[in-house]
């Protein structure tokens, strides 16, 4: 049984190993969970708990490091101590808000703390909950702590890589340990792993291909995929948690379950049983039974009601409590109140409804159920409604992309009809029911073993190349997505936004970029725009960088020259001999997270008069870029200085999301009421319907906003509605606005290049559409979107968190644009091939 | 104690079980994690406890670790006639 144990869990790890799910840390927690249960298993029962203790604490050790775990095992010492001082039960916990306080203090970054940033979330995790439950343990459990008891508690091996822990209760903890026969809870446990390596699987799946940004719904079919995919993306919670308690199981702690098929519930209080268990056992402990057994004597039906709202109340205040320790934010927002309440207030009354009921057989009826498919289906599609507000940005666009219900097709129609039936068909059965005779024999095929070891070795068929390569493209592109270890497309435009903008809202992001973006220094978390560096402006172009400044900046020094430039000092007539190369672009131009002698137009220049200037003949590449620069930005800026400094070439730089970036900066202007100085673009943003002056109260529905005009209140569209129409206006406004600096850049003699180049991302991302439109405006177009393949990308990233490229990705780009020009030296005239003739024209003085 | 056992079973296989086998209930049952009992029948069988036995049950008695199984219960109910006398 030991051997076949180990066996399945070996198959578990090249799962893990093969998808690279979750991360390297968790992969080397589970070669270490794996080992220690080998041992573990063998070891006589008296030292199994002192082991546990032990492997969870060199766990942690390996994840953060021996000094951070020394800190923590300081202030575990300290924390665990008062509870058990010999004081009253007051004083102790009142003792434990005084110690709280000051770490949240520390948290909150008002006092330093000597540990780093990455041991807090671990911290909370381990004491944020659990102090709690082991103070009523020592106040009502019989069995008294022992030493080795206790910190197994508090230090459990997965807590090292998962801060998002279940709730586990200490009275369980202590009284499931090897409640049973133990090798029947190790088997447990490995098909939890299993089925939370599923999970995970399946969420990669919805993530990649079922996941749209509310800004872009088009229609009720996208809305449905919207709402299904946000609820979805739930899937690796609960992934985690059974990863989680699968591991305890394989040390003898033989917990329940943390979800049971909640995509499942039938109504909003089976859901509320379903989902996140040990959330609902901890509520029902702490909160619910000491409510209700104050309240009853007001009689039961009103208790009932009161303790349950008072439950949903505490939910969404211990909810932010979490994010605080976790994440560092303590989010309030109308949409956590919103879904606390609607959710507390619909449990409250099914709770209501099921108590005026008589009781209904718990164990029948088994088989397919019309009322069940039906009442199943309606909590699901309710519970997807709620989920998305929740995981909305705003209220408002929650109420924007409601928009899009409106917008109907044949094919919405089919699929609403066809995803209606199915979930009819799956809902209507009673899956799992539960049963008074769990022990009975099951058939060989239903046997865990039997099925937990077929599901691996299925998961490790599929990551084979050979498996998917042989298959046709849209099975090949979803078994591909499963290895898939990057943001998709909409993480990835929110890192990128990221660069420039402080998301506030940064406690909502989703898990996935949490990852990148939540473990950022806090140094990392202001973009230029709060340093000296950065100057605001009331024009077309919002901002600029304040001439001659110099700040650090993301770890480099940033210097700006007296002409708004982050270069060095050049005089603004072009010197006789000079051949001048203007680069204009955002911040991946202007060189983020790199030191001023280290941007790639500071080693392009520096090649270039080494290797082909000298006898009079200089280069000068001037670096114009500006972070979150959009094309028409960079358009303005061109107009607005550039030209005067008579550049040869005019290089503007844009990377495969550069449309996306002009939505967002027309928005300020608009909501600023800044000015647009291009005609013809406002003519576009009129064809959109957005109006310019942006006055009135933003409202959704296009007949509501009649209505109330009508009745004289001056109303607007709402931001992500107003967003969403400007965004399907991007490809005209950007042909447009590339075909204008064509005009302008050939108006005064010189080349205009388009640089097409990404941010070091994980995979090349390239936009045909974008290069076609830059070459049929009259740009010479540089494709350097594959510059950094054939090259580890982390290493050449500025940090893990900031994809810009470091001083070895900059060295690379500059090499790179040196052998494109160099290529195209009939277009450009650098003189950089041999033999090394003087240029007829550009070195001639700067006159073109 | 076999007779608070079997009192509270058949409270529990009378109000919730209807139907079921009555020798598949037994001491050891596991009655909240099975789905058995839950919250809402945790608090009615609180009620039912303190009528029949005329005992006062606390917030912390309805944990599942006192009323997790058949035998649990007796237990409780036991403890709490025993502090009564």
């Amino acid at each position: 049984m030991w051997a076949g144990l180990v066996t399945q869990l070996l198959l578990c790890v090249f799962v893990i190993r093969l998808f690279e799910l979750e991360s390297r840390t968790f992969y080397h927690m589970c070669l270490l969970a794996v080992g220690g249960f080998a041992v573990h298993a063998v070891l006589p029962i008296r030292y199994r708990l002192a082991f546990f203790a032990a492997l969870s604490l060199v766990a942690t050790a390996i994840v953060l490091g021996v000094m951070d775990t020394g800190w923590l095992v300081a202030v575990s010492a300290v924390l665990i101590g008062i509870c058990h001082l010999r004081t009253s039960l007051g004083t102790r916990i009142g003792l434990l808000v005084a110690a709280g306080g000051s770490l949240a203090a520390s948290r909150a970054g008002w006092v330093p703390a000597p540990w780093s940033e990455s041991a807090w979330p671990i911290l909370g995790s381990m004491f944020m909950f659990r102090l709690a439950l082991y103070l009523h343990g020592l106040r009502y459990e019989e069995t008294r702590p022992t030493v080795p008891r206790t910190l197994a508690y508090f230090w459990m091996l997965p807590n090292a890589c998962f801060p998002l822990f279940p709730v586990i209760d200490y009275a369980r903890f202590t009284r499931l340990y090897y409640d049973t026969e133990p090798y029947a809870i190790y088997q447990i446990g490995v098909q939890w792993i299993a089925r939370g390596l599923t999970h995970l699987l399946l969420y990669r799946l919805v993530y990649f291909h079922l996941t749209l940004s509310p800004a872009g719904l088009e229609s009720l079919g996208d809305l449905l995929q919207y709402l299904l995919a946000t609820f979805l993306l739930y899937l690796r919670v609960s992934g985690q948690f059974h990863l989680i308690v699968g591991l305890l199981h394989l040390y003898g702690f033989h917990l329940p379950e943390t979800h049971r098929l909640y995509y499942l519930a039938s109504s909003f209080t089976d859901f509320w049983r379903r989902i996140n268990i040990y959330w609902k056992d901890f509520m029902m402990k702490l909160v619910y039974y000491p409510s209700f057994f104050r309240l009853r004597r007001y009689g039961n039906t009103l208790a009932l009601g009161v303790a349950t709202a008072i439950v949903f109340l505490t939910t969404w205040l211990l909810h932010s409590y979490q994010w605080f320790w976790l994440r560092g934010g303590f989010p309030i927002t109308t949409q956590d109140v919103l879904f606390w309440g609607v959710l507390g207030a619909l449990v409250v009354v099914s709770t209501l409804r099921e108590a005026q009921r008589p009781r209904s057989p718990r164990l029948t009826p088994r088989g397919w159920s019309a009322s069940r498919a039906l009442r199943t289906v309606g909590t699901f599609s309710a519970i997807c409604i709620l989920w998305s507000l929740w995981s909305s940005e705003s209220t408002s666009e929650w109420l924007g992309i409601w928009e899009a219900a409106g917008r109907i097709t044949l094919r919405d129609m089919l699929l609403l009809t066809g995803t209606l039936l199915l979930g009819l068909a799956i809902a209507g059965w009673a899956w799992k029911p539960p049963t008074l005779a769990p022990g009975q024999p099951v058939a060989f095929f239903r046997n865990s073993t039997v099925v937990t070891s077929a599901t691996l070795v299925g998961l490790l068929v599929l990551a084979q190349p050979t498996v998917s390569a042989n298959l046709p493209p849209g099975p090949k592109d979803i078994i591909q997505s499963l290895k898939l270890t990057t943001l998709n497309t909409q993480d990835a435009a929110l890192l990128h936004k990221g660069y420039y903008e402080k998301l506030d809202n940064v406690s909502r992001l989703r898990t996935q970029l949490w990852d990148v973006y939540g473990n950022r220094p806090p140094e990392w978390r202001e973009g230029l725009v709060a340093t000296e560096a950065w100057r605001k402006r009331n024009d077309f172009l919002l901002g600029d960088l304040q001439p001659s400044t110099s700040v650090d900046f993301h770890g480099a020094r940033l210097s700006v020259n007296r002409w708004g430039m982050r270069d060095r000092d050049y005089q603004q007539a072009k010197p006789p001999a000079v051949y001048r190369i203007a680069l204009l672009g955002p911040s991946l131009t202007m060189g983020s997270g790199v030191d001023d002698s280290a941007t790639f137009d500071a080693f392009l220049e520096k090649r270039l008069n080494q290797e082909v200037g000298g006898a009079g003949r200089r280069y000068e590449v001037l670096n114009f870029g500006i972070p979150a620069f959009t094309l028409l930005q960079q358009l303005a800026l061109l107009e607005d200085r550039v030209f005067a400094f008579q550049p040869d070439l005019v290089v503007i730089t844009g990377h495969a999301k550069l449309a996306d970036g002009l939505t967002t900066h027309l928005m300020q202007v608009i909501s600023q009421e800044v000015a647009i100085p291009y005609q013809p673009l406002k003519a576009i943003i009129a064809e959109a319907g957005v109006d310019e002056s942006w006055r009135g109260i933003p409202i959704p529905f296009e007949s509501v906003r009649s209505g109330l005009r009508s009745l004289g209140v001056e109303t607007r569209l709402p931001w992500r509605e107003a967003e969403r129409r400007l965004h399907s206006k991007e490809p005209e406004i950007l042909r447009w606005a590339l075909a204008r600096l064509v005009a302008d850049v050939q108006a005064n003699n010189s080349v205009p290049v388009f640089l097409a180049l990404n941010v070091v991302n994980d995979a090349r991302e390239r936009n045909p559409l974008l290069l076609k439109a830059a070459e049929e405006a009259g740009f010479v177009v540089l494709d350097l979107i594959d510059v950094y393949d054939k090259h580890d990308v982390s290493s050449l990233r500025v940090a893990d968190w900031d994809r810009h490229p470091n001083a070895r990705g900059t060295q690379l780009i500059a090499d790179r644009l040196y052998e494109e020009l160099e290529r195209r030296e009939s277009i450009f005239n650098l003189g950089l091939t041999a033999p090394r003739a003087p240029p007829t024209n550009p070195l001639s003085g700067g006159t073109r | 104690m076999d007779e608070i056992i079997r009192t509270v079973k058949d409270y529990i296989l009378t109000t919730y079980l209807a139907g079921e086998n009555p020798s598949a209930l037994t001491a050891s049952t596991p009655l909240i994690s099975s789905g058995i009992l839950d919250s809402l029948a945790t608090v009615e069988l609180v009620s039912f406890l303190e009528q029949r036995y005329e005992i006062e049950l606390e917030a912390h008695d309805a944990d599942p670790s006192r009323l997790g199984t058949l035998s649990d219960i007796a237990k409780l109910v036991q403890s709490k006639l025993a502090t009564r006398a």
